[in-house]
């Protein structure tokens, strides 16, 4: 009697918490899922079309500005972002970030001195982003690029 | 470790005292609703929780970020319906366990306090459905709640109060969404989280009442089980129907959404939630004066009765049978409930019975994409008018419309659809079907999906440009026909005034990509052959530019002018891609811009001396200098007298303006420079005004010519010190040299009297004698008559014989 009362009792207390394990994980993991898993996400590269490649002048970089929208949260917002696209005489293209490596600030070209300049600490770059004198630490970003059909397109 | 915790707290024996709490043989199935709404509120909790991390409570933000959780989340969407369902589930739960209770007659004495709390739990999770309602910031959150809000308005007295309250102003907005939330998140789960404790905490100190045992004989039954395992086990197999329930019902029928908030939108119509419709068939029964009878009186007794049944029903008698007049009492409210729900339930639209015709024509409604303009009594689009609405439909009319819009309103942007004629009748025939019991049939998700621009709540008024900065991106998903299944043969409506031909230069010149849109490039060609431009002219238009570009003039256009009819100034920017004019490489172009600007530039070529701003001009345009110059001078700052005496240009503009307007850029001690004051002048300066023309006279008149015009406006009356002898008495109180009577008076005030300067000048002494010349007669009679006329207002001739020994000049 005692044996097949301890029984029930281990049976019927395996079974509650089996079904409070049960239970906990079917509504927990789904949040834990919803809370913690999107914090991971990256977000997917946008290719930008920057323009066709006929139109730059080869040794002369030139500014182009892009205007693209950014996902943030639920809050979708325009940004816009510069980038000099450098293309050599070969052929070859270079898209350059205008962002200085040292503090950030935006690098202009320089037509006369045929330079990358960056007023906030009198940085100075080559055409292919390299530095030249001043302070940047390293050359000019370079950001990923590809052709297509004559047109050139970036990643931001 | 858990010896250290219970030495110390007492925590895990209390834990193992409550687990092991012996029951009574007669507890069963009917007592696992309490558990079981307590796991409904710990998931509740839970999912809510959850939904916090994401959710933003303000209605701009509301709604997208609800859509974000439900389009891009993992589980977003479940969980939202998880909590969507466990609040619907949680009243029944509460509900059963309230009437179990009520049947078992659980409330007797000593449990009267379990029953208060539970009604309070009761009224707490009511509480959590009517603020929960308004958090997703949609057409249902936002129409729902404005019907509630009016409902507490109904109120006697406190009703304004309240509903003021919970608006937190006048209007439903921000604040009121924020208190809801609040209200939500925050007020409302530390009330209910108490009351449970406490009715938990009493049930485990009563223990659970025996069924249908006399008050007093609750001791005669055996108490054979444990609460675990052998009641949890019944719990344990509830909360697994239970939770599977919810499963189900949260992965098959998601938790609605419907189109954003609109305040404006006076079509929708809200309908009541399916536990509240015998409240809203119960205000039905009552006159519109008498609505706060249904909508207050009547649920506020109810909820009071509901409270006081412990002490109202003191028998000690538990069994059903033994106490009839409150079993049949609490049955008859619970009925009326129910028949008055059922009723409710009636009312709300039905399902609509379509023939397979009709059929058809919803599902090609639904391919046709028709929603995207029309809704059908609510929802769809806003560009059309709303299906439902507007009564029977002929037909014929119908498929005419549907054939050719166009012959109905020449304006219309609905588009042609020449269906074969099976399909044209099965649209027909569902269009012609609708009512306003109809409903919008489900619209499944437009695949593939749409990129995030598509999103914004503007896209649909910015498509536009972003067509025309690149129609290929368009392209790689629509068809270039796509266009006109909304704008169908309708040309632009700038295209439609009388005069367009005559101006489209001049749309062209602003944005020649508009044009690009729909012409080719050569369009303009075909019209305008002999304005092209070919490689002699591109090679000469510089030259000819900077020396003719003012000079040279076709009828009353310059040359430059006659460019900016096609090309905007950035045109030029399109080709020469800010390669600069020679005068900009000098190397303090930058200091000298300005001087080259306005007056023309020395260092350049002998035809561009006479270079002035026209020629920057040539290149930027005006905002151009704004870059830098923030505060480049305003075109009111240029009109003839802006600064000068009187009512100058800047002191009237700033009166038709006020100056804030000035404030825009200059400081308030701005004015002081000149004015030596603030203006325009402070409050209650006309109160020491006097002081201040004493201070400093010459300060007031360089606006406020003299006396007669400004102060004799106020100063008619003789001021105080002008006693009746003051004619006698006013030469000894010049004690300032006069400049206190100029304030009035003006500087020649004196001369209308004495026909002098008064006081008189310094040089006075030597020059009065020349006075006398202007005299008539002889040197005696002269001086008689200079007397006479000027001198004798105030001197007698005896003044004279001070110096003068008279009667022997």
């Amino acid at each position: 009697m005692a044996t097949t009362e301890w029984t029930r009792r281990r049976w019927l207390d395996w079974v509650v918490k089996a079904a409070a394990f049960l239970v906990t994980a079917l509504i927990g993991l789904p949040t834990m899922a919803f809370v913690v898993l999107p914090a991971f996400r990256r977000s997917r590269p946008q290719w930008l079309k920057v323009g066709r490649l006929d139109e730059f002048r080869p040794n002369e970089p030139t500014a182009i500005t892009l205007t693209f929208q950014r996902r943030d949260g639920w809050v979708i917002r325009t940004v816009r972002r510069t980038v000099y696209v450098v293309v050599k005489p070969d052929g070859s293209v270079k898209v350059l970030s205008n962002i200085c490596t040292h503090a950030n600030c935006a690098v202009r070209w320089e037509h006369q001195k045929r330079a990358f300049f960056c007023p906030c600490h009198d940085g100075y770059f080559d055409l292919n982003g390299k530095v030249i004198s001043g302070p940047p630490p390293r050359p000019l970003d370079e950001l990923p690029h590809r052709l297509q059909g004559g047109f050139l397109f970036v990643r931001v | 470790m858990l010896n250290w915790l219970e030495r110390e707290t007492g925590l895990v024996s209390a834990w193992q005292r409550f687990w092991a709490q012996p029951l009574p043989a007669t507890v069963g199935w009917g007592h696992i609703f309490g558990a079981l709404s307590l796991l409904c509120l710990a998931i509740l909790f839970v999912t809510g929780g959850a939904m916090m991390f994401y959710y933003s409570p303000t209605p701009d933000q509301a709604y997208p970020s609800v859509q974000y959780m439900e389009r891009f989340l993992p589980f977003g969407k479940f969980l939202r319906a998880l909590h969507y369902w466990a609040a619907r589930l949680i009243v029944p739960l509460i509900i059963i366990h309230l009437v179990r209770a009520f049947l078992w007659g659980a409330y007797k004495k000593p449990r009267q306090m379990i029953w208060v709390t539970g009604v309070l739990l009761l009224l707490c999770v009511i509480g959590f459905g009517l603020t929960g309602y308004a958090l997703p910031w949609d057409q249902k959150a936002y129409w729902g709640t404005a019907v509630r809000l009016k409902i507490a308005e109904g109120i006697p007295l406190i009703g304004h109060a309240i509903a003021n309250f919970l608006k937190g102003g006048e209007q439903i907005g921000a604040v009121t969404l924020m208190r809801f939330y609040v209200l939500h998140v925050f007020v409302l789960p530390i009330l209910t989280f108490l009351v449970t404790a406490w009715h938990i905490r009493q049930v485990h100190h009563l223990g659970v009442a025996p069924a249908w045992v006399r008050v007093g004989d609750e001791n005669a039954v055996p108490k054979t089980q444990r609460l675990h395992p052998d009641h949890t086990f019944r719990i344990a197999i509830g909360a697994i129907i239970f939770t599977a329930l919810l499963l189900w019902l949260a992965a098959r029928y998601p938790a609605p959404l419907e189109p954003r908030a609109n305040p404006l939108d006076t079509a929708y119509k809200p309908h009541p939630d399916f536990y509240v419709l015998w409240l809203h068939e119960l205000l039905k029964l009552f006159p519109p004066d008498w609505e706060f009878v249904g909508s207050f009186v009547l649920p506020t007794v109810l909820v009071i009765l509901l409270l006081a049944v412990p002490f109202l029903d003191r028998s000690p008698e538990r069994h059903p049978l033994q106490r009839l007049p409150a079993i049949t009492t609490g049955l008859t409210v619970l009925f009326a409930i129910i028949v008055l729900n059922i009723k409710g339930m009636e009312a709300l639209p039905k399902p609509e019975n379509l023939s397979p015709l009709e059929r058809r024509g919803q599902e090609l409604f639904v391919q046709l994409r028709c929603y995207s303009c029309h809704g059908i009594n609510g929802g769809g689009g806003p560009v059309g008018p709303d299906l439902g609405l507007g009564g029977k439909r002929d037909p014929k009319k119908v498929e005419a419309l549907l054939r050719n819009p166009g012959a109905f309103n020449a304006h219309t942007v609905m588009p042609a659809y020449n269906l074969p004629p099976d399909d044209m009748k099965a649209l027909v025939a569902y269009i012609v079907s609708l009512g306003p019991q109809s409903r919008m049939p489900p619209i499944p998700p437009v695949e593939p999906e749409k990129p995030p621009s598509h999103f914004e709540d503007n896209w649909l008024i910015i498509h536009k440009f972003e067509v025309r900065k690149d129609p290929q991106s368009c392209q790689s998903c629509h068809k270039p026909f796509f266009c006109q299944a909304c704008h169908g043969q309708r040309r632009p409506s700038s295209h439609l005034r009388p005069d367009w031909l005559k101006f489209h230069f001049g749309n062209a010149a602003d944005e020649l990509r508009t044009c690009d849109t729909c012409h080719t490039p050569d369009y303009c060609a075909d019209c305008h052959r002999l304005t092209r431009h070919d490689t002699t002219w591109l090679r000469q238009h510089g030259a000819t530019l900077t020396k003719f570009g003012e000079t040279k003039r076709f009828g009353a256009t310059t040359l430059h002018q006659l460019c900016y009819q096609c090309h905007t100034r950035q045109s030029c920017d399109e080709c020469h891609q800010g390669a600069l004019p020679e005068n900009h490489k000098v190397p303090d172009f930058l200091q000298r811009h300005g001087e080259l600007a306005k007056s023309g530039d020395k260092t350049m070529a002998t035809a561009n001396r006479q270079a002035n701003a026209q020629t920057c001009a040539t290149c930027h345009t005006q905002a151009f200098c704004t870059n830098c110059h923030m505060g480049a001078k305003p075109k009111s700052h240029e009109q003839p007298n802006f600064v000068g005496q009187g009512k100058s240009g800047h002191a009237l503009e700033a009166l038709r303006k006020g100056v804030q307007s000035c404030a825009t850029c200059h400081e308030q001690k701005f004015c002081a420079n000149c004015h030596g004051m603030p203006m325009p002048h402070p409050q209650g300066f006309v109160r020491t005004h006097i002081q201040e023309a004493r201070r400093n006279l010459p300060l007031c008149q360089r606006c406020h010519s003299w006396g007669e015009q400004n102060c004799r406006q106020c100063h008619a009356k003789r001021p105080p010190s002008h006693t009746a002898d003051f004619r006698e008495t006013h030469p000894q109180r010049l004690s300032d040299g006069g400049a206190s009577c100029q304030v009035c008076h003006g500087r020649n005030a004196c001369a209308d009297c004495h026909r002098l300067p008064m006081p008189h000048p310094d040089n006075f002494l030597h020059a009065h004698g020349e006075l006398a010349k202007g005299q008539q007669g002889n040197e005696r009679r002269r001086v008689q008559n200079l007397h006479r006329q000027l001198c004798a207002h105030c001197h007698t001739i005896a003044y004279c014989r001070k110096c003068h020994l008279l009667g022997n000049p």
